[in-house]
């Protein structure tokens, strides 16, 4: 404190001095933007009342170039062996305060741990970046645009962007697929094009408008490069079908169905059951084919079970009429399995 | 002749303000804590040269009385610039208004009305305006610097 601050009036006390936190901005100021402090002062001298003085300093609020890439949602995106056109949504948000462009590029991870855990092992195919062209925040084929970059975003905004990709096949489940989407701070020079890749203003400050990195190291990115990315998975999600066949003898033209034997004229029964495991995908369309065996004549009458049950590994006598039986191959298509169901197809022949 | 008269007019507050009895400058800096010679961080005071969002500035007023006689009366007022907000001063003396100078005093003692008639509290980034009054002349040849602080919005 100067001497002469004791000149100061006592009077008028601003008493809150310490202001913890700063205030959060989101975008804030727009860059370029000139604020000047003004300062008047009134006086007197022999008490008669002297022209006002002023005086005041000017600066120039610079580009701040702040970005963020975050996926949509908190858990990985399930995928079944095969599926095409797999969605993995992002969120671009543009904190400077300045519009830009941003170039975007999705890329897959090769090994490493992948973002919802498990580690990447495989990869999809077919990799392409899209635009939520329609903007309602979901991917719609067709309508969301295969794009390389963000046209234009507006300080303080953020917009979607679709990574969509095709899954291969034979994956199994728990498989897992890292993808990740990169954006990096362009200028938003021109409406309709990828402006250059912004610059970090190195050296003096200039009278201009200079620019600063102001990203953040989340989630592994380095900060202040004008850089973001963040990550997402695909993990597979797939039927896991177990098939076995069984058989037993249902009665010989001596015995009847009293500890049957294995005989020219006895009734055997084959059984093909199919198993889906736990925490499997449904299985739908799953379609048996077997061909009946030498030597044996396929029972018409009793015809074919489908979708019956199993308990233990012994077949039960139950199950829908259904299948069919032409050229000494008999076939069913079974309804949907779910995980930790098993179901069934039945058939009879004759030993010849 | 136009540009005679535009001439004048530009030279007219300069002279005007070399012949007053007393100065005035303002100055905006920029504070950044930075590590010091002992490792430990110290807030320091830069040019604004490179000023972003979320910066701290403070504010800087020197006056001085260089006349041959006491200054009384003597009133500093300073409009918060847009695009910052006031968080503070180490000046106790200070006064402060949050409606736009019409009235003034420590912030605490302020409420700010809202549209539907009810008020709260003032709080810093709520001051429009900063004055120091003082109570006493500024004696021939005496000066003084005022300051307060605030961060870009």
């Amino acid at each position: 404190m100067t001497r002469n601050m004791r000149l100061l009036a006592s009077a008028s006390v601003l008493a809150a001095t310490a202001f913890a936190a700063s205030p959060a901005f989101a975008a804030g100021t727009t860059a370029g933007t000139t604020v000047t402090n003004s300062v008047t002062l009134d006086y007197k001298i022999g008490g008669i009342d002297q022209n006002q003085v002023t005086a005041s300093d000017t600066f120039t609020v610079d580009r701040k170039v702040n970005l963020t890439v975050s996926e949509v949602g908190t858990t990985t995106t399930t995928v079944t062996p095969g599926q095409t056109g797999a969605v993995t949504a992002f969120t671009v948000s543009n904190s400077s305060n300045a519009p830009l462009d941003f170039a975007l590029v999705g890329t897959q991870l090769s090994g490493g741990t992948a973002a919802h855990g498990g580690t990447d092992n495989y990869s999809v195919s077919n990799l392409k970046v899209h635009a939520d062209t329609n903007g309602n925040g979901s991917y719609d084929p067709g309508t969301d645009l295969e794009t390389t970059y963000l046209d234009q975003v507006a300080a303080d905004t953020s917009r979607t962007v679709f990574i969509v990709a095709d899954v291969p096949l034979g994956r199994a489940t728990s498989d897992v697929a890292g993808v990740r989407l990169t954006a990096t701070a362009s200028e938003a020079t021109a409406s309709g094009s990828l402006g250059a890749t912004i610059t970090q203003t190195t050296g003096a400050n200039t009278s201009g408008v200079d620019t600063v990195f102001a990203d953040t190291n989340a989630d592994g990115n380095v900060a202040r490069d004008g850089i973001h990315f963040d990550e997402d998975d695909y993990t597979i999600l797939a039927a896991s079908l177990t098939a076995t066949k069984t058989s037993r003898v249902i009665s010989d033209p001596f015995n009847g169905t009293t500890n049957p034997k294995m005989i020219p004229g006895a009734v055997v029964e084959y059984c093909i059951s199919v198993a889906n495991a736990a925490n499997s995908a449904t299985a739908s369309g799953v379609n048996i084919s077997d061909e009946v065996p030498a030597a044996t004549t396929y029972d018409s009458a009793f015809g074919i079970l489908l979708n019956g049950t199993v308990t233990g590994s012994v077949c039960n006598p139950d199950g829908a009429s259904g299948g069919s039986y032409t050229g000494g191959i008999v076939s069913g298509t079974l309804s949907d399995i779910a995980a930790g169901v098993t179901r069934t197809l039945v058939f009879r022949v004759s030993v010849n | 002749m136009k540009i005679w008269l535009a001439l004048l007019a530009l030279l007219a507050p300069a002279t005007a303000m070399a012949a007053e009895p007393v100065s005035l400058t303002s100055k905006v800096f920029v504070e950044r804590v930075k590590p010091g010679a002992d490792g430990k961080p110290v807030t320091v005071r830069e040019e604004p040269g490179v000023v972003t969002p979320g910066d701290k500035l403070a504010f800087v007023l020197r006056y001085r009385n260089s006349g041959g006689q006491p200054a009384t009366g003597f009133t500093l007022t300073n409009p918060i610039p847009p695009s910052v907000a006031f968080t503070g001063t180490d000046d106790a003396s200070a006064s402060v208004s949050v409606d736009g100078g019409k009235s003034w005093g420590a912030l605490a003692s302020l409420k700010v009305v809202a549209a539907d008639g009810t008020s709260r509290p003032a709080v810093a980034a709520d001051v429009t305006h900063i004055r120091w009054s003082f109570g006493q002349p500024i004696a021939a040849g005496s000066g003084g610097e005022l300051s307060f602080r605030g961060v870009v919005e």
